[in-house]
């Protein structure tokens, strides 16, 4: 029973659909028809309306060519296109790559540039918190040459206390020499005879002015004691 | 009721750990795809940040691919040579190969432990940085000397002593192979690394503009640009110009810096306070970024990878902050 249906169905099919569809069809058509108008005993006129029928339809096929002829060209046209637009926006995602490399470098360039002048920042404000060096080398050789008279003053001072001690030195090295003189005499003079009072005065006050002494008092005294 | 009551209670041991966890330090690997982070458990996590921050990340993504206990004591300091980890905490210092640890075999290289073996009591290691002229590690802790290790033999070369009291970071000057440290004590000296002596000694809190006798006169942060430096701590953090040895600008940030760092015209700093602060050089404050954290222990920024260039920072909370632009936090990662 299946078998059998399925061969009714296998025949409908053919029956149906066994020219295929569409243009293909309308050429098995035109073929058929074709042949058969070319065996077709029937009238002259039946035989001109079929072969004007056979006509249109073979402009039907020539049409429906002609059509899938052009949406082919448009095909390959469309093609050409999107091939330049898709070679166009590689080129510029490259060249969107290199411009973004570009401005990477830029940037760190950028950052290191600021780095810098951010140090040069810092450093010159701590230099700005010293004093100017022109200020500070004039206030240097101001106080040099301070230093130089007042250098000076202490080498006048000191020459003049030497010499006053060296003078002063002469002055009681005479003195003393003096003394052992008078010494020496008053001994000898009271080996021999009686011991003069004038003398001993003297002595005791060669003996007390050595000690105590003031060399603007004693220089014209003593030279008149001398003399005496 | 008791497999319950038992799995309740390690779950809030669980949890209460997390609560208190401090993240100390931060390293990420030579090939920058991967975050090394030490807490105050002992513990090293290592986060993939290839799978953080790739589009299709996932909550699970932001966990670490590793953790394990490296010390006994918190995990003070990270620092990553060409191919290794060291770590230091309570007085020793361990190396682990990054391509083993990637691999998730965790066993430690080699343990050092500065000073004299003998000594009863073994001082912590607050801070570790190479020296790339040498390739010497540098590192400061507990017993206010800074001790030198020769990477290539194992050995320590040297001891810098001069600090009356403990260090909590060094940093090291390129250009002129000088050792910069910052110590309790207030004091930031400088040390020629050829000759092993204190060239210059910097005594931070007698300056008035930086002092901030509030705090204390300890420096907890240092780091150097060669020609500047930037250090903070009890005092306000400042810049100073190591030519003339003055300070040139004062960043008026509350509370106390713990790490500050040079990024092209700007410096990061974190610290007390739960954010990053921009500065720019001259004094100015430009952003406070905030973050989760309610005070932030370290900051690093990965220069070993170009396309996973992020800022991380951590402190006390058990989350550490990425951020991939520095304007925002981009996610945090988890131990």
């Amino acid at each position: 029973m299946g078998a059998v249906t399925d061969d009714e169905v296998i025949r409908k099919r053919l029956l149906i659909d066994g020219d295929g569809a569409g243009d293909d069809r309308r050429i098995n058509v035109l073929l058929k028809s074709f042949t058969k108008w070319c065996n077709s005993p029937g009238t002259p006129e039946e035989g001109f309306t079929q072969y004007q029928r056979m006509l249109g339809i073979l402009a039907q096929c020539e049409s429906s060519m002609g059509k899938t002829l052009m949406v082919y060209d448009m095909n390959l046209r469309e093609m050409e296109n999107y091939e330049k637009i898709y070679t166009n926006i590689e080129q510029n995602i490259t060249s969107a790559h290199d411009k973004i490399a570009e401005c990477k470098k830029e940037i760190q360039r950028a950052k290191r540039i600021r780095k810098n002048r951010q140090e040069y920042d810092a450093l010159a404000k701590v230099i700005q918190q010293h004093p100017d060096r022109h200020e500070t080398l004039k206030q240097l050789e101001a106080l040099d040459k301070e230093l130089m008279q007042l250098s000076h003053i202490k080498e006048n001072v000191d020459a003049k206390l030497e010499l006053r001690k060296k003078q002063f030195h002469v002055l009681l090295s005479t003195i003393q020499e003096l003394q052992q003189t008078l010494e020496n005499d008053e001994k000898s003079d009271n080996d021999d005879s009686q011991e003069s009072p004038f003398l001993s005065v003297l002595f005791c006050k060669f003996s007390f002015g050595s000690t105590v002494f003031s060399k603007q008092h004693f220089k014209p005294s003593i030279l008149h004691y001398v003399v005496l | 009721v008791e497999a319950a009551v038992g799995h309740g209670s390690k779950l809030d041991v669980c949890v209460l750990q997390l609560l208190h966890m401090s993240v100390f330090s931060q390293s990420f690997s030579p090939c920058g795809r991967y975050l090394a982070a030490g807490n105050n458990y002992g513990e090293i996590a290592l986060f993939s940040l290839s799978a953080a921050l790739s589009p299709d990340a996932t909550v699970q993504s932001q966990k670490p691919v590793l953790t394990f206990t490296a010390h006994e004591g918190p995990v003070f300091t990270l620092i990553s040579s060409d191919c290794h980890l060291l770590s230091a905490g309570n007085g020793e210092i361990s190396a682990w190969s990054w391509t083993e640890l990637i691999k998730k075999v965790t066993v430690s290289l080699n343990t050092q432990q500065p000073g004299k073996q003998h000594d009863l009591i073994i001082p912590e290691i607050n801070a570790m940085i190479i020296n790339p002229r040498d390739n010497s590690l540098v590192v400061g802790g507990g017993d206010n000397n800074v001790h030198i290790l020769d990477l290539e033999h194992g050995v320590f070369k040297s001891v810098l002593q001069g600090h009356s009291d403990y260090i909590h970071c060094v940093s090291v000057r390129e250009r002129e192979a000088d050792i910069l440290s910052g110590s309790e004590d207030g004091a930031v000296r400088i040390w020629d690394s050829r000759m092993d002596q204190s060239v210059h000694c910097i005594e931070v809190y007698k300056y008035e503009s930086c002092a901030r006798p509030q705090y204390g006169k300890w420096i907890s942060c240092v780091t150097t640009d060669s020609d500047w430096m930037l250090c903070g701590g009890g005092p306000s953090l400042s810049l100073w110009h190591l030519r003339s040895l003055s300070p040139t600008s004062i960043f008026p940030l509350t509370g106390c810096q713990r790490q500050a760092a040079f990024h092209q015209d700007m410096i990061l700093a974190v610290g007390d306070g739960p954010f990053v602060s921009h500065c720019l050089l001259g004094g100015e404050v430009k952003a406070q970024i905030p973050c989760t954290p309610q005070s932030l222990n370290t900051l690093q920024l990965n220069t070993n990878s170009t396309e996973h260039r992020v800022l991380t920072a951590g402190g006390s909370s058990d989350h550490i902050e990425v951020f991939t632009n520095l304007s925002y936090r981009a996610f945090s990662l988890s131990f």
